[in-house]
């Protein structure tokens, strides 16, 4: 089974708030020094699945990334978890795009690799959030697609997804190829295992420009764009937080009892 | 007369004599060469560095039987009565070569009996066999009698009691019989001629009594042969192997862990057989460690796992390796393969040792510490570990959130970065922090610990002002400083340890570190002892020596008086790994109307705080208690009101203890390092 | 671009109009008055009934009603057919949906189909009335920042917007509406996704979603054991037990108990946090409680910024206390 698998390189989310700064004039996020990025929380739960996959069904992962040549580095981390190889979408028309544009410039790298039968991706980024890249190459591909996938098994020539709704789950039975997109409740991503890591740690990967992948700039480019960005603030959060006391921590819990039963 | 040159039923004695001797001396050599044999299905290491110094703790240890005599404490005497043993039975071993060998296999009895040098270690003997008795009837006493829980009651002890005590007996009864026999009235041996004077005084025939001699002399003969058939055959195999075990003792740093070669693995869907799987995957110094155990339990309680409850005996994990060795190992030499082949349906993982055995250990080292055969435990487990997760990904659920955080935020805590950043701790100070390009000589090694978990901070910032204060220059790293390995390696996720090994060490290099100064005793001994095998020598000092150091040289001056009754808590990485104990007492010997009280387990025998082995994040197994409430107990016991240690590690978990107690009104914990800013001058 | 008019895509829970439908009414209702046009609204199911006047009475002026068989249960392939074949008839300016297990599914699909513009999870919606552009705000970087968003020229522009986050709709019985059945049949060959099964995972007392008190635990609970002494809270005090995706990796609480911008965004009266640091992503589930109450041991975790009242203590010492005292309450 030959899996393809999108994924994107993030700010770390495990930052202090007081640490999150954003520049309102280019509306971007401004990292603080010395936090590496990380590769996106459901992301990586993609590459997991398609993992879980490999373990029972033979065939070849591939991952590719749009982003800065640093993306190498969730390439890398997504090869020593079990993927094959991989490549990385870089290009100056690539930046600033909206989610249209990113599914676009999947789909032709998608294209080029071909041969697929399941294309994963996370239900959302873990920074921008948008939520919507998956369904859009789903569309632009013209495949099936499953979205919030906690367990996916495969058969002959079907997949077999568990869907995680408010109360519960679905079961739902994709043909293939198709796309699915893959959220936490599929569990912790496993170790990378002995010699992966470095295998992973010498492996060059390729990058990919927009003329690479024959990404046409009629497509591209902030004029093209479906949705913009027009403001990004940082909410004022902070509480007066009253702070309960007692001379031991069974009196603060008790202070702490009859505070909240004078509210309600 | 020779007992031998008498004729039994038809057969001469010398006949009798070396058919034995052969029987049993092949029976011996067979079962050695066995032994041998298996040991050698074990890896390739090199123990044959510095053999002259090898030889001299080999001979140090055995002959004054300084590897019993150091394990004696006012509790446990026994050490004692193995060295009485031992110098007893080594006396009979001469005598068994001269007396038996010699002068009666090899015909020299007319030459050696009756002579004086034959009287005088006879009565030697006679001493040396009242020590053995001795030894032996307070060992049965102590074993069987007194039940302390280090002892096992088995068949096997009380075969190897009742023989020695027999061949003891029986010696006394030949001498006395065959002095009596002779008719002779002799003054030496002492106990023996007592003896004889006594017999005499009976009514027995002097025929008898030669007759019951000799039958006492083949008894003998025969006992010792049986010992010798016996000896591979049992725990007793320690005496033959003990003192090799000895020799091969590691020299340097106690847990050996070679580097995964690298090139060695080329294959990335091979059978990654990383760490240890199976039986041959242990060097053949691990093996030797098997045969060397006698079984004596002090690892078994002294180990903190095992004291709290837990499943794992270090004990039980080598004598069950030693069991499964004999059991597959015979298959394994054949060729055999399958599980069909004996034992070898057996996983080493899983069935000969558990996965929760695996786990429960902290590395605190004190089985190691007290074993007086140099039994090396710790780098099995860690090898066993190495197996899990790198080849296996098997792994508790704590364990592999803490490793991949490793991974891809290069610290093991998991979540501290929504609290703080790694640089954080150098806000509004003026430090020297190193930028690329840059050139120190000293940098101070702050630690995961130190650097991003609260409580920790204070210390290291009290480090950094005493530093100040008393002049020293060093550089930090501040955010560009990662994790120095140590979880990772104790974890077995040995790669990721020698990726952030090898990063670590070139970035130290790029800016010409020569001396580093740490906080923790983890960094401390995996910088200092295990760096130079990736390449990384430089000089590390853990802060209590370079403090004891300044204080004793006057450059830093304790003049406030402490107010409080404290006790130490020395930590295992610390005391025990590098000993480096003498130097936070040395630093408390300055501080005026400064209270010490120790622990009775401190120094090299101190005992866990329970965070080692990666066991600060991996979750403690259910036992009886936890560790680090076994320690605070101990804390309490002194009486003191301040707890003081010198590891981040150890802050944590005696914390917790005193939380979990409820006693936070009485008694507080404190990092060495701010006991000393708050009184120095 | 002839795209006129607001469209809800409505839910039907029990036969009648899922509380979210009448929100999205409400706002939608609000929207079109600032653009001075209509507002429809879109049913599909299998039996719909009366709940097209229904919406009429809540606000729309045109309700699409599509009946199939295939339309019973919500079908991903089925329902995005029908959905955007109606909008490529009707071409609205506005698509309103509900993040819901439906809209989070049909939304971007129908973003996809039509080239649209989609603002998921907006927390406000407004016309601008200069560009009379549909300006929605959503969080982003797990609820540490807003962003703002629109589009300029693509064509619906769309939105979805969680349950309890605008006010729900006016019912006016009195309101004139047209209820116009939808004619298209649906293609059964497009639908190429089946599903197979439904499991309804037993949550024990009330749904987390509907409690008027929560009590959520994260790492700081330290064992599954532990974790299940929140399970004693609540009962105490009728409320629902939540958990941090933290929690829910750990496998001390089942997922869909997960609260937080990848799980569920719940505004309680009472939302006390237990053990948990305050990361964003979960802060972003319960920031819309009255009252939010932090126990946790770390006086510097990033919760007591966005609680009203707090306890710096480890969980172990306060929560047995706590427990006795609210039955003491209770009872007396």
């Amino acid at each position: 089974m030959n899996i393809i698998v999108c994924v994107k390189q993030v700010l770390d989310p495990e930052i202090p708030p007081a640490k999150f700064k954003i520049d309102p004039e280019t509306k971007q996020v401004i990292p603080p020094p010395g936090v590496p990025p990380v590769i996106s929380v459901y992301d990586e739960r993609a590459v997991e699945a398609a993992c879980r996959l490999k373990d029972t069904h033979k065939g070849n992962i591939t991952v590719i990334s749009m982003g800065s040549e640093k993306a190498a580095d969730v390439i890398k981390h997504a090869i020593s978890m079990g993927a094959d190889d991989g490549f990385v979408l870089s290009d100056a028309a690539f930046e600033n795009l909206d989610s249209f544009g990113i599914a676009y410039v999947l789909s032709k790298a998608i294209e080029k690799i071909g041969g697929y039968d399941l294309v994963l991706c996370g239900r959302q980024a873990a920074d921008w959030g948008a939520g919507q890249v998956g369904s859009i190459l789903a569309e632009i591909l013209g495949i099936p697609i499953v979205t919030l996938a906690c367990d996916i098994e495969a058969a002959d020539k079907n997949i077999k997804v568990k869907r995680i709704v408010s109360d519960g789950y679905e079961v739902l039975e994709a043909p293939l190829p198709s796309l699915v997109t893959v959220s936490s409740e599929i569990g912790l991503p496993r170790l990378p295992a002995g010699m992966r890591l470095m295998i992973a740690r010498k492996k060059q990967i390729p990058v990919w420009t927009a003329q690479d992948i024959g990404a046409e700039a009629s497509q591209l480019g902030t004029d093209n764009a479906h949705t913009e960005i027009t403001g990004l603030s940082v909410p004022d959060r902070k509480t007066e937080c009253e702070i309960i006391t007692g001379a031991t921590s069974s009196e603060a819990a008790v202070n702490l009892a009859v505070k909240l039963n004078e509210l309600k | 007369m020779s007992p031998v040159s008498a004729t039994y039923w038809g057969i001469p004695g010398y006949a009798i004599f070396w058919v034995l001797f052969i029987i049993a001396f092949g029976l011996f050599v067979q079962r050695v060469y066995v032994l041998l044999r298996l040991m050698s299905l074990g890896k390739q290491e090199n123990r044959f560095g510095r053999i002259g110094l090898r030889i001299k703790n080999m001979l140090f240890e055995v002959i004054p039987q300084w590897c019993s005599l150091r394990s004696v404490t006012r509790k446990d005497l026994a050490g004692l009565g193995h060295a009485l043993m031992f110098w007893g039975f080594g006396f009979f071993l001469i005598s068994y070569i001269v007396f038996i060998g010699l002068a009666e296999g090899f015909g020299l009895h007319a030459v050696l009996m009756g002579t004086t040098f034959e009287t005088v270690y006879a009565s030697i003997l006679d001493i040396a066999g009242v020590f053995v008795i001795i030894a032996i009837v307070w060992a049965a006493i102590r074993r069987y009698v007194i039940r302390p829980e280090r002892l096992e009651i088995n068949v096997e002890a009380g075969v190897i009691m009742i023989m020695v005590f027999s061949l003891m007996a029986l010696h006394f009864c030949i001498e006395g019989f065959g002095i009596a026999g002779s008719g002779e009235s002799a003054a030496w041996p002492p106990l023996g001629a007592a003896f004889a004077r006594f017999l005499s005084g009976t009514d027995i025939s002097q025929s008898t009594l030669t007759a019951v001699s000799h039958g006492a002399w083949w008894l003998h003969y025969a006992l010792i042969l049986g010992f010798l058939v016996y000896i591979p055959r049992s725990k007793h195999l320690h005496v033959l192997a003990a003192g090799p075990n000895i020799f091969f003792k590691p020299i340097g740093p106690n847990v050996v862990l070679e580097p995964i070669p690298l090139e060695a693995i080329e294959d990335p869907e091979g059978t990654e057989a990383f760490g240890v799987s199976k039986i041959q995957d242990f060097t053949w110094k691990d093996l030797l460690d098997l045969y060397a155990c006698a079984v004596c339990g002090r690892c078994h309680v002294n180990c903190p796992a095992q004291v709290s409850g837990k499943s794992l005996s270090p004990k039980e994990v080598i004598h069950n390796l030693k069991e499964h060795l004999l059991e597959a190992g015979p298959g394994l030499l054949a060729g055999d393969t399958g599980e069909s082949a004996k034992g070898q349906n057996k996983t080493l993982i899983g069935d000969v040792v558990t996965e929760d055995e695996i786990w429960a250990c902290t590395t605190c080292g004190a089985c190691q510490e007290v074993c007086p055969v140099g039994i090396e435990h710790i780098r099995k487990i860690i090898e066993l570990r190495q197996n899990l997760v790198m080849a296996q990904s098997k792994m508790p659920e704590s364990a592999q959130l803490m490793l991949r955080n490793m991974q891809s935020r290069g610290h093991p805590w998991s979540g501290a970065q929504s609290l703080r950043l790694r640089g954080d701790w150098t806000q509004d100070l003026e430090l020297n922090i190193l930028s690329p390009g840059d050139s120190a000589h000293t940098l101070f090694w702050v630690g995961c610990t130190g650097a991003l978990i609260d409580r920790n901070v204070n210390a290291t910032l009290s480090l950094t002002r005493v530093l100040k204060a008393a002049g020293v220059d060093f550089a930090v790293l501040g955010e560009a400083e990662t994790c120095c390995g140590d979880p990772a390696r104790r974890a077995g996720y040995d790669f990721q340890f020698q990726i952030l090994a090898e990063e670590n060490i070139e970035l130290l290099k790029s800016y010409n570190i020569k001396k580093i100064i740490t906080s923790c005793p983890h960094c401390y001994n995996t910088m200092k002892n295990e760096y130079p095998l990736y390449g990384g020598d430089f000089k590390v000092v853990h802060y209590t020596e370079l403090i004891a150091n300044l204080v004793s040289q006057g450059t830093l001056k304790l003049t406030k008086e402490l107010d409080a009754i404290v006790t130490y808590h020395d930590p295992c990485y610390l005391s025990r790994y590098n000993e480096v104990y003498l130097e936070p007492r040395r630093i408390f010997q300055d501080i005026p109307k400064a209270q010490l009280r120790e622990m009775e387990r401190s120094k090299k025998t101190t005992f866990c705080c329970g965070g080692g082995g990666g066991h600060l994040w991996i979750e403690e197994q259910p036992g009886t208690t936890k560790i680090n409430h076994i320690r605070i107990e101990e804390v309490i016991e002194t009486g003191a009101d301040t707890v003081v240690t010198s590891c981040p590690y150890c802050l944590q978990m005696l914390e917790e203890g005193i939380e979990h107690k409820g006693i936070k009104d009485s008694l507080q914990a404190k990092d060495l390092i701010e006991v000393v800013e708050a009184t120095m001058k | 671009m002839d795209s006129k008019g607001v469209l809800v895509c409505g839910e039907i829970a029990d036969g009648q109009l899922a509380p979210i439908t009448i929100e999205l009414l409400g706002i939608g209702r609000k929207l079109a008055d600032d653009l001075g046009e209509e507002l429809s609204a879109l049913l599909m199911g299998s039996n719909i009934g009366d709940v097209g006047q229904e919406a009429i009475a809540y606000g729309a002026d045109n309700v699409y009603v599509a009946e199939d068989s295939l339309l019973e249960n919500y079908n991903s392939d089925a329902y995005t057919q029908v959905a955007a074949n109606l909008c490529k008839k009707v071409l609205p300016s506005i698509v309103l949906l509900g993040h819901t297990d439906i809209g989070c599914d049909l939304a971007p699909r129908l973003n996809g189909r039509l080239g649209g513009g989609l603002a998921m999870e907006s927390m406000a919606l407004s016309i601008d009335p200069a560009t009379k552009l549909l300006v929605s705000t959503r969080p982003v970087f797990g609820g540490n920042a807003h962003a703002t968003v629109l589009s300029k020229t693509a064509r619906p522009q769309m939105a979805t917007v969680r349950p309890k986050t605008v006010p729900p709709a006016e019912r006016d019985d009195s309101r004139q509406g047209k209820v116009i059945p939808v004619e298209d049949k649906i293609d059964p060959a497009a639908i190429k996704v089946k599903v197979v099964d439904r499991i309804k995972e037993e949550v024990e007392g009330v749904r987390l979603e509907d409690a008027e008190v929560v009590i959520a635990g994260g790492r700081g609970m330290g064992n599954a054991q532990d974790f299940g002494k929140l399970r004693e809270l609540a009962d105490i005090l009728g409320g629902a037990v939540g958990a941090t995706r933290v929690a829910c990796d750990e496998g001390w609480a089942a997922a869909t108990l997960q609260v937080g911008q990848s799980g569920k965004v719940v505004s309680p009266k009472l939302y006390i946090a237990v053990g948990l640091s305050g990361a964003m992503a979960h802060i972003a589930g319960c920031l819309g409680s009255k009252y939010i109450v932090a126990i946790n041991s770390d006086k510097e975790a990033n919760i007591f910024n966005v609680a009203h009242f707090g306890i710096v203590a480890d969980h172990k010492e306060i929560l047995p206390t706590l427990i006795e005292k609210f039955k003491e309450l209770k009872a007396g």
